[in-house]
C-alpha cells in the first residue's frame, strides 16, 4: 500500500506548533486543535489503582493527521476519550480550542461532541434503523439544525456513497458501514475527528480505502484527525505518530512511513 | 446444569424483577380473592351460628315464591304461638314480625342503606338475636323503638328523640334505646329498628293476628330435631317446622349462592384477566431473555450440553421465578385480603372472625396457578432456545432471529376470520347457539389478533409514529425505527394491553349499551313527566297512599304506583309488577302486540312478548300463579306488550288481584302524569310536597330519573374499571419490562447515540416515544378488539336483557386511547431513566 501523493500540503500555521510542553504553556499557537496539560487518569482507587494516563501533556496541530500508537494498556484510547471529552480526568486539563473540557457539564459535553467533534469507532458505528445519509446527518440533526448542504456534498462524494445513501445499515458492506462513519465524523465539519481503530475490523483492502479518505479529509477538506490504531501501516498515513505507553508519551515521529512506524516500535520495545 | 441455571439467573435477577412482578401481582390478586371468599365464608357461618345459635326450631309458612336469601315468605297465624308453647318439650316462644321499616332523619329524609331497612319486634333474649342494647333501654310501648346505632347517627337521632319510620307507613316513634350488632354499629349497610311486639305487630304485620314466624326453643334433655318433630303434627297445612340448623344451614347456603359466590366469581374473573395478561407479559420477557442468550446456549451446546438439558435449563428457570414470584404473590395476597377486610369493617360489615381463614387448598390453588402460567409462558422460548445449533456460537448472531412471518399472518388471519365469524354468526342468528358460538369467536378472535399483532406491529408502528419525525425530529424518527425492528416484541409488549384495554372497552361499550337502552326505554315507554322512586333497591318501599295522595293534586292528571313482588309462574320463581291497569295505561305506552294495558281485567295477566313466544302463551291462555302466601290462582293472558326495560318488567298483575297476597303492600315507583297546562317545575313541588310526609324520596323527571337509572350502572362499570386496573397495570409492566430488555440490549447503540451527541434528555425522549407507540398500538388494538367483542356480547345477550341498543361512546373511547398513550409514556419513565444513565464510555464498550 503506497502513501497519497497529494499528503504534504498542510498548512504552515500547523507545522510551526512545537511539542515541547513549556513552549505550549507559554502561548497556545493557533494551530492547536487540542491540548493536553499533565493529563492523568487513574481508574480504581487504592492498591488497584491503574494510572491509564500518567501527566501526558501534548497537542495535537490543526489541520493535521495525528496517529497515536502504543501496546495494548498503554492509555491511546484512554487520551483519545479524553481529549474527545467522553472521558474526564482526574487531574490535568484538556483544551479543546479555546475551552477547557473539566468544566463543563455533560450537557455541555455532548453539545460540545455533536458540534465540534466527530467520531469514527472501529465497529457499530452507525445505528441500524436509519438509513446511510440519516446516519450521515445525524448530529446535525439531534443538534436540531441543518446540514451545510453543500459541505455535505462534497464530503458523500468524497467517501463516494451517493449511490447508497438511502440503504440502512444492515444493507451496506463492512467497508461501506465504515465509510458511512467517516461521512458522518466529516459532515458537521467539526473542529476535530477522532478514529479508534477505525480499520480494525476491515480487509486490508477495504481498511486502505478509509484511510486514503481521512488522509484526503485533511488534505483536502483542511480538516484535523487524531486517530488511535496499533497497525503501523495506519499509522503511516499519518502527518505525525505519538507513541504511548504506561500512560506517558515515549516518542514521536514525524512524516511517518510503515517501515519507520515499525522501527520506532521495535526501538521502544527494546 | 441446574446449579448453572440457578447461578445464571441469580446473575439475572434484575432483568427477571419485572417477570417476577407481573406474576406477583397476578397471584396476589388471585389469593387475596380466595382468601377473602374463605374468610367472608367463615363469617358468615359464625355470624349465622350467633344469630339463630339459640334457637331449637323455627316454625313458619312453608311456601317459598322466591329462592333468593332475601326474600320474606308468608305469615302464620299468631295464635300458633300459644299451641305451640302447650307443647311438653318447649321452653320457650318467641313470635317475630318481620317488616320493612326505614327510618327518617332529623331532617325528614330517610337514612339511606345500602340494604334492606328492617324492622322487627326487639327481642331480649341474647340466645334468639344478635342485637345488644348498647344505650338506653328496651322498647315498651308500641310506639317505642330501638334502632341501630349507625343509623340512629346517620339520621341524627339520639335516645328520647322522636322520630318517624316508613313501615311503609309513617310511623310516629320515640327512640329509647341503641342497638348494636355483633359489636358493629349496623349489620352490613341495612338499618334496623326495633319495635316491641306490640308495636310491631300494630305497625307491621298486614293484617293483626298474623305473625312472620315463630322461634321456639327446647326445654332441657330434648333434641332440636326431636322438638321440630313433636311440632309438627300440629301445624296447619302450609305452615311448617324446621330446626335452627337447618334455618342456620339455609340462610349460610343462601348468602354463599347469592352473595358470596357472585362476589367471588366476580373476582376471580378479574384475577383470571390479570394472570391471562401477565402470561403474555411473562412470556414476552422469556422470549427476549432466551433470545439475547442465543449465544450462551449454543456454546452450551459446543460444550456438550444436550438440547434436553438447555431446555431444561430454561425450564428450571420459569419454574425457579414462577416459585418465587406466587410465593411472593401468596404473601402479597394475604395483605391483600386483609385490607380488604379492614375496608369491610370499615364500612360497618360486621367481622366476628379475628385474623383470615387462609385454608391450605386455595393458597396451593393460588401457587399453583401462578406456577402453570409462569411455565406456560417460559415453555415456547424455551423450545426455541434448546433447537438453538452450537455453531450459532460462532457466529456474529443477531439477537434475536426475524423469521418469515408469513406462517404467522396465515394463522392469525385463519383464527380472526374463524373468531369474527363465529361472532357475526352468534350474534345475527340468535337462539339457543348464540352465547356458544359468542364465546367461541371471542377466543377465536382474541388468539387471532394476537398471532397477527407480530405481523401489523411494523407497519403500524409507522402508521402511528408517522408524526413523531416531525414533532420530535431526529429523536422521533428514532423511536418510530426502534419500536418498528422487531415487530416481534413490539407486539409481545403490546398484546397484554391489547387483551387488557380489549376488556375494558368490551365492558365500557356493554355498558354505554346498556345505558343507551335504558334511557330508549324510558323515553319509548314512559309517558309521564315524574317518577318516585325508592331508590334501586329490589322490592320498594314506598306507601301506595303517596301514589292516592299525589294522584288528588290538582296539578297531576294521573299518579299510579308501581310493586313488585316474587310469585310462581307457571311454576317458576318470577318477580311480577303490579298496578292498577287503568291508571297505569296513562303514564305508560308499552308498544303493545296484543290486547291492552288499561283493559287489563282483576282476573288477567300482561306479560312481555318475548316471554309469551317463549311460552307459548296467547290472549287468553290461562297461567297458574302461586302466591307467597300460599295462595294460587289462575289469571289468562289479557295483554301482550312489545316495549321492554325498566319501567315495567316481563309480568304485571292488576293491584286488586295481587295485594292481597304480597307479603308487603308497597310501591316500587309511582309514576306521575302532570295535569294540562302544569309546569314541569311546579308539578315537581306540588309531588315534593306531598312525598315530603313520606320520608322525602326522590322525585325526578324523566330525564333525572333516566340518569339515576343509568348511574347505577356508571357506579358498577367504575368498579369494573378499578378492578381491570391491575390488569392494565401489569400491561404496563411488561412494555416497560420489554422496554429495559431492548435498552439493555441496544447499550452499544446507546453509546454511541451519546457519543455523536444525543444528550441525555434526547435519549429519555426517545425511549419514552418508543414506549408511546407500543402502548398506542397496544391500545388500539384492544379498542378495536373491544368494539367487536362489545358489539358480539351486546347481540348475544339482547335476547335476555333489555338490551335493544348498541352505543360505542365515542368520548370514553377516545379517553381510553388517550389514556392509553399517556400510560405507555409512564411505561417507559423508567427505562427512559436508565437509557439516559448510561456512561457512555462503557456503553461503547459494552459486548
Amino acid at each position: 500500500m503506497t502513501r497519497d501523493t497529494t499528503a504534504p500540503a498542510v498548512r504552515p500555521a500547523a507545522r510551526a506548533g512545537t511539542p515541547a510542553a513549556a513552549a505550549v504553556r507559554a502561548g497556545a499557537p493557533r494551530g492547536a486543535a487540542a491540548r493536553a496539560l499533565g493529563a492523568t487518569k487513574v481508574h480504581g482507587s487504592g492498591g488497584t489503582a491503574v494510572r491509564a494516563l500518567d501527566g501526558v501533556t501534548v497537542e495535537v496541530e490543526a489541520g493535521r493527521f495525528t496517529a497515536i500508537m502504543g501496546p495494548s494498556g498503554s492509555g491511546k484510547s484512554t487520551l483519545m476519550h479524553c481529549l474527545a471529552g467522553l472521558d474526564r480526568l482526574t487531574s490535568g486539563e484538556v483544551h479543546l480550542g479555546e475551552v477547557e473540557l473539566g468544566s463543563l457539564s455533560d450537557a455541555e459535553l455532548t453539545r460540545l461532541r455533536r458540534e465540534q467533534i466527530g467520531f469514527v469507532f472501529q465497529s457499530y458505528n452507525l445505528i441500524p434503523t436509519l438509513s446511510a445519509i440519516e446516519n450521515i446527518t445525524l448530529p446535525a440533526a439531534l443538534a436540531g439544525g441543518r446540514p451545510d448542504r453543500a459541505w455535505l456534498d462534497r464530503v458523500v462524494d468524497a467517501v463516494g456513497l451517493r449511490e447508497r445513501l438511502a440503504h440502512r445499515p444492515a444493507e451496506l458492506s463492512g467497508g461501506q458501514q465504515q465509510r458511512v462513519a467517516v461521512a458522518r465524523a466529516l459532515a458537521g465539519r467539526p473542529r476535530i475527528v477522532f478514529a479508534d481503530e477505525p480499520t480494525g475490523n476491515l480487509d486490508s483492502r477495504s481498511g486502505g480505502e478509509i484511510l486514503a479518505f481521512l488522509r484526503q479529509a485533511v488534505t483536502g477538506l483542511g480538516q484535523t484527525v487524531v486517530m488511535v490504531t496499533h497497525d503501523p501501516v495506519a499509522a503511516g498515513y499519518a502527518d505525525e505518530v505519538l507513541f504511548l505507553a504506561d500512560g506517558r508519551i515515549v516518542g514521536r515521529l514525524r512524516e511517518p512511513t510503515p517501515e519507520s512506524v515499525l522501527d520506532h516500535v521495535k526501538s521502544l520495545g527494546e | 446444569m441446574i446449579a448453572i441455571t440457578l447461578k445464571t439467573l441469580w446473575a439475572r435477577r434484575r432483568r427477571l424483577a419485572g417477570t417476577c412482578l407481573a406474576v406477583l401481582l397476578g397471584v396476589a390478586f388471585l389469593a387475596g380473592t380466595l382468601i377473602l371468599g374463605d374468610t367472608l365464608r367463615a363469617n358468615f357461618d359464625t355470624l349465622f351460628s350467633s344469630v339463630t345459635g339459640g334457637t331449637s326450631a323455627v316454625v313458619r309458612s312453608a311456601t317459598r315464591v322466591d329462592p333468593g336469601p332475601a326474600s320474606p315468605r308468608g305469615p302464620v297465624d299468631a295464635a300458633l304461638a300459644g299451641r305451640v308453647r302447650s307443647v311438653p318439650g318447649v321452653a320457650g316462644v318467641q313470635p317475630v314480625v318481620d317488616g320493612l321499616g326505614q327510618i327518617v332523619g332529623r331532617d325528614g329524609t330517610a337514612v339511606p342503606t345500602m340494604g334492606p331497612p328492617r324492622a322487627t319486634n326487639w327481642i331480649a333474649d341474647e340466645r334468639l338475636s344478635p342485637w345488644r342494647l348498647a344505650e338506653g333501654r328496651a322498647p315498651r310501648g308500641p310506639d317505642e323503638v330501638v334502632l341501630n346505632r349507625g343509623a340512629a347517627r346517620t339520621g341524627g337521632l339520639r335516645v328520647g328523640d322522636a322520630a318517624t319510620v316508613l313501615t311503609p307507613r309513617p310511623v310516629r316513634v320515640r327512640v329509647v334505646g341503641l342497638a348494636t350488632f355483633q359489636g358493629a354499629d349496623a349489620f352490613g349497610g341495612s338499618s334496623y329498628t326495633g319495635f316491641s311486639l306490640d308495636g310491631a305487630r300494630r305497625h307491621l304485620a298486614r293484617r293483626p293476628g298474623e305473625v312472620s314466624s315463630i322461634l321456639v326453643t327446647a326445654a332441657p334433655g330434648v333434641s332440636d330435631a326431636d322438638l321440630a318433630g313433636r311440632l309438627r303434627p300440629l301445624l296447619p297445612a302450609g305452615v311448617e317446622a324446621i330446626t335452627g340448623a337447618q334455618q342456620r344451614d339455609e340462610s349460610i347456603s343462601s348468602v354463599n349462592q347469592g352473595f358470596l359466590d357472585l362476589f367471588r366469581s366476580a373476582l376471580l374473573a378479574f384475577a383470571g384477566i390479570a394472570l391471562f395478561v401477565a402470561t403474555f407479559s411473562i412470556a414476552n420477557t422469556f422470549a427476549i431473555l432466551t433470545a439475547q442468550r442465543t449465544r450462551e446456549s449454543a456454546l452450551l451446546r459446543a460444550l456438550g450440553a444436550s438440547r434436553r438439558q438447555v431446555l431444561a435449563s430454561v425450564v428450571v428457570e420459569a419454574l425457579a421465578v414462577g416459585l418465587v414470584a406466587s410465593a411472593a404473590g401468596l404473601a402479597a395476597g394475604i395483605g391483600v385480603a386483609s385490607g380488604l377486610k379492614a375496608l369491610f369493617v370499615g364500612f360497618g360489615f360486621p367481622f366476628p372472625v379475628s385474623g383470615l381463614e387462609i385454608q391450605a387448598n386455595s393458597a396451593a390453588l393460588a401457587v399453583g396457578v401462578g406456577l402453570a402460567v409462569t411455565l406456560l409462558a417460559g415453555l415456547a422460548p424455551a423450545l426455541r432456545s434448546s433447537r438453538v445449533p452450537p455453531l450459532a456460537a460462532l457466529r456474529e448472531v443477531a439477537a434475536e432471529r426475524v423469521t418469515a412471518l408469513r406462517p404467522r399472518a396465515l394463522a392469525g388471519a385463519a383464527l380472526t376470520l374463524a373468531g369474527v365469524g363465529a361472532l357475526l354468526a352468534g350474534a345475527l342468528a340468535g337462539g339457543g347457539a348464540t352465547l356458544q358460538l359468542t364465546t367461541a369467536g371471542a377466543v377465536l378472535t382474541v388468539a387471532g389478533v394476537v398471532a397477527l399483532g407480530a405481523v401489523v406491529a411494523r407497519p403500524a408502528s409507522r402508521l402511528l409514529g408517522a408524526p413523531l419525525p416531525r414533532l420530535r425530529g431526529v429523536v422521533g424518527a428514532l423511536a418510530r425505527g426502534n419500536a418498528m425492528r422487531n415487530p416481534r416484541r413490539t407486539a409481545g409488549a403490546a398484546a397484554a394491553l391489547t387483551v387488557g384495554v380489549g376488556v375494558v372497552v368490551m365492558l365500557t361499550v356493554f355498558t354505554a349499551s346498556l345505558q343507551a337502552s335504558i334511557r330508549r326505554s324510558v323515553a319509548d315507554s314512559f309517558g309521564g313527566d315524574l317518577v318516585v322512586s325508592s331508590g334501586g333497591f329490589v322490592g320498594g318501599r314506598l306507601d301506595p297512599r303517596l301514589a292516592a295522595e299525589a294522584a288528588k293534586l290538582p296539578q297531576v292528571r294521573q299518579a299510579t304506583g308501581i310493586g313488585t313482588f316474587a310469585a310462581l309462574v307457571g311454576g317458576t320463581s318470577q318477580e311480577v309488577g303490579t298496578a292498577d291497569p287503568t291508571g297505569l295505561a296513562g303514564v305508560l305506552d308499552l308498544d303493545m302486540a296484543a290486547g291492552s294495558i288499561g283493559g287489563l281485567g282483576p282476573r288477567q295477566l300482561g306479560v312481555a312478548e318475548h316471554v309469551a313466544d317463549a311460552e307459548g302463551w296467547r290472549l287468553g291462555t290461562p297461567v297458574p300463579v302461586r302466591f307467597a302466601d300460599g295462595a294460587s290462582e289462575t289469571f289468562t293472558v289479557g295483554a301482550i306488550w312489545r316495549g321492554r326495560g325498566v319501567v315495567v318488567g316481563d309480568y304485571l298483575l292488576p293491584r286488586a288481584a295481587a295485594a292481597p297476597h304480597a307479603v308487603r303492600d308497597v310501591d316500587a315507583t309511582v309514576l306521575v302524569g302532570l295535569a294540562p297546562g302544569v309546569g314541569l317545575a311546579a308539578g315537581k313541588a306540588a309531588v315534593e310536597r306531598v312525598a315530603a310526609a313520606y320520608g322525602s324520596p326522590a322525585v325526578q323527571d324523566r330525564q333525572e330519573y333516566a340518569d339515576a337509572v343509568t348511574g347505577s350502572v356508571d357506579t358498577l362499570l367504575t368498579l369494573v374499571y378499578v378492578l381491570l386496573a391491575l390488569a392494565i397495570v401489569i400491561a404496563l409492566m411488561g412494555i416497560a419490562n420489554t422496554l429495559s430488555l431492548s435498552v439493555h440490549e441496544r447499550t452499544r447503540e446507546l453509546g454511541l447515540l451519546r457519543a455523536v451527541g444525543e444528550t441525555r434528555r434526547q435519549v429519555r425522549a426517545m425511549v419514552r416515544w418508543e414506549s408511546a407507540i407500543v402502548a398506542l398500538f397496544g391500545t388500539t388494538g384492544g379498542l378495536a378488539l373491544g368494539v367487536l367483542l362489545g358489539w358480539a356480547l351486546v347481540r348475544a345477550t339482547a335476547a335476555d336483557t333489555a338490551l335493544e341498543a348498541f352505543s360505542a361512546p365515542p368520548l370514553q373511547l377516545a379517553a381510553i386511547l388517550a389514556a392509553g398513550a399517556l400510560a405507555g409514556v409512564l411505561a417507559g419513565l423508567r427505562p427512559a431513566r436508565r437509557a439516559a444513565r448510561l456512561d457512555v464510555l462503557t456503553a461503547i464498550a459494552a459486548e
